[in-house]
């Protein structure tokens, strides 16, 4: 299973692996990992699987939560990243499997259809709704509206955050950008996050993007927490609920 | 932004008749494109009669600009969206109103996807599985959601995209014009940028032809009649057995600045003409 390693000085002074229950990072001693320390929050950070990625979420505390030295609302986990946390380095171990797996194979029969139909109502509602019953375990868990949101962590822009309303978001110094980029030499389009039907996309403009270090050449879906790094500014992609 | 279009309508490869529809609508930079479906030459009626509403209602804004807004409408929409969404329930109406008075043409309908460009806006409206591509920075974005069974199906991850591709009901669809009385129109606004491309199509094209070919065919060839013509010859090539109907508009920065205006001198001397289009 992935674990986690408290280090001190070099040393692992605790190791706690990363099931199906989220593990807590803090100075209160009811934390899986206690850090006694005055820079540490009593209920700092916590480490969770969602969706089969490892995430690390900070709880609002004071002096912040650090993921390979860039600090972090919400940030997805790789093998070998670092989370800081004061003066404490956690390392990240996401080898083993994760704990969850989604099957979600399936298919519907139909008779062959060649000249194009429209359902009337009543059919049209009838199977809306055979497709809503089989598709309800699919959906968002819990049915929490989640705003996807840019959370600026360096570099000028003319907002520090953006909630993405419209399906086409493009980062640029463009007047028309939704992203303003500030500064000499920036292009009118770096890049674009686009809305598709699975989900917000990063792609290229006139700049490659980077995902989590990776350039971008093509569109990228994004998970929550990931860095997001265009023309000399780095963004945090995250789910606000 | 100067403006460029194309288009082309193909029968296709097994059909005898054509009953897709389409406009350009040069000095309003309107693009409005229909597919039509129904018995004998009934789908053609209906195509031709949606496109046919749509732009006569959408040219009317300037002379009765007061004209009564059919179907919801956000307040913060423009003129120019209130008007494009209501010319798409009229043209419902008169369809449906049309099959309802002649029992031949019973179950005619069509889908209708059109755009309209002011400056840097986009309106967008959209009904049925025709479908308006946006290129941006080389990524092709479909801009509309199709109404069809199997679409819906992919959305409620019932189906997986390779699914539906493969699915005997991707003609079936959810909405269309003409249908019924009332109907709920995909309506949008966008922002557009120098360089975007967009791309409206019926069926025909993209059952045949994929996205990544879409894309490479748009940003191989510039000029719109012939990347229009190439793509409904790659339809063609794997069978054509749908109407295949193609509307390109490419937006480009308006040259303003020294250095294009000694570019476009020095094409004038040249005697070459530049990009085609209005404003």
């Amino acid at each position: 299973m992935p674990k986690l390693s408290l280090m001190f000085d070099n040393k692992i002074v605790k190791e706690v692996s990363v099931g199906n229950r989220p593990v807590t990072i803090g100075r209160s001693p009811d934390n899986d990992i206690p850090v006694d320390n005055l820079a540490v929050s009593n209920h700092h950070a916590k480490v969770y699987f969602e969706a089969g990625r490892m995430v690390v979420e900070d709880l609002d505390s004071l002096n912040g939560t650090f993921v390979n030295d860039l600090r972090v609302e919400r940030a997805t986990l790789h093998d070998g990243d670092n989370i800081h946390i004061g003066k404490h380095k956690i390392k990240v171990d996401t080898s083993g499997d994760a704990p969850l797996a989604w099957d979600t194979g399936r298919k519907a029969a139909a008779p062959r259809i060649d000249e194009t139909m429209v359902l009337d109502t009543k059919e049209r509602r009838k199977m809306l709704q055979q497709a809503a019953a089989m598709g309800e375990s699919m959906q968002f868990a819990g049915g929490r509206m989640k705003v996807p949101t840019l959370v600026v962590l360096s570099g000028n822009t003319d907002q520090k955050e953006y909630v993405l309303t419209n399906r086409l978001t493009v980062i640029g110094k463009s007047a028309m950008a939704t992203v303003r980029l500030k500064g000499w030499f920036k292009p009118q389009m770096a890049a674009q996050i686009n809305q598709r039907d699975d989900g917000y996309y990063l792609g290229p403009g006139d700049k490659v993007p980077k995902v989590n270090g990776s350039p971008v050449s093509g569109p990228v879906r994004l998970s929550d927490g990931d860095l997001l790094e265009v023309s000399g500014v780095r963004l945090n992609f995250i789910f606000r609920e | 932004m100067r403006i460029a279009s194309g288009g082309v309508t193909d029968v296709g490869r097994v059909r005898t008749n054509n009953e897709d529809c389409h406009k350009i609508v040069e000095p309003l930079n309107l693009f409005v494109l229909s597919d039509g479906m129904g018995g004998e030459a009934h789908g053609e009626i209906a195509s031709a009669m949606a496109v046919e509403t749509v732009v006569k209602h959408c040219l009317d804004l300037e002379a009765n600009p007061a004209a009564k807004i059919m179907g919801p409408a956000q307040p913060n929409w423009s003129a120019r969206t209130k008007r494009l969404s209501t010319a798409i329930h009229l043209a419902n109406r008169n369809i449906f109103k049309s099959a309802e008075q002649n029992v031949d043409q019973r179950g005619m309908g069509a889908t209708l996807t059109a755009v309209w460009i002011d400056g840097a806006k986009l309106s967008i409206a959209h009904v049925g599985d025709s479908r308006a591509y946006l290129l941006r920075g080389g990524s092709l974005l479909q801009l509309t959601r199709d109404h069809s069974l199997v679409a819906e199906q992919v959305r409620r991850g019932i189906l997986t995209s390779a699914e539906a591709e493969e699915s005997d009901m991707q003609s079936v669809l959810l909405r269309a014009l003409g249908a019924q009385a009332e109907i709920e129109v995909d309506v949008e606004e966008h922002t557009l940028f120098p360089r975007d491309v967009l791309l409206l199509c019926s069926d025909g094209l993209t059952r045949m032809v994929t996205d990544p070919e879409i894309a490479g065919t748009l940003q191989a060839e510039t000029n719109p009649d012939r990347a229009a013509e190439n793509l409904v010859a790659l339809a063609n090539e794997r069978g054509g057995p749908d109407n295949i109907t193609i509307v390109i508009v490419r937006l480009e920065k308006e040259s303003k600045g020294w250095f294009s205006w000694l570019r476009g001198n020095a094409r004038k001397n040249l005697g070459s003409n530049g990009t085609a289009g209005g404003n």
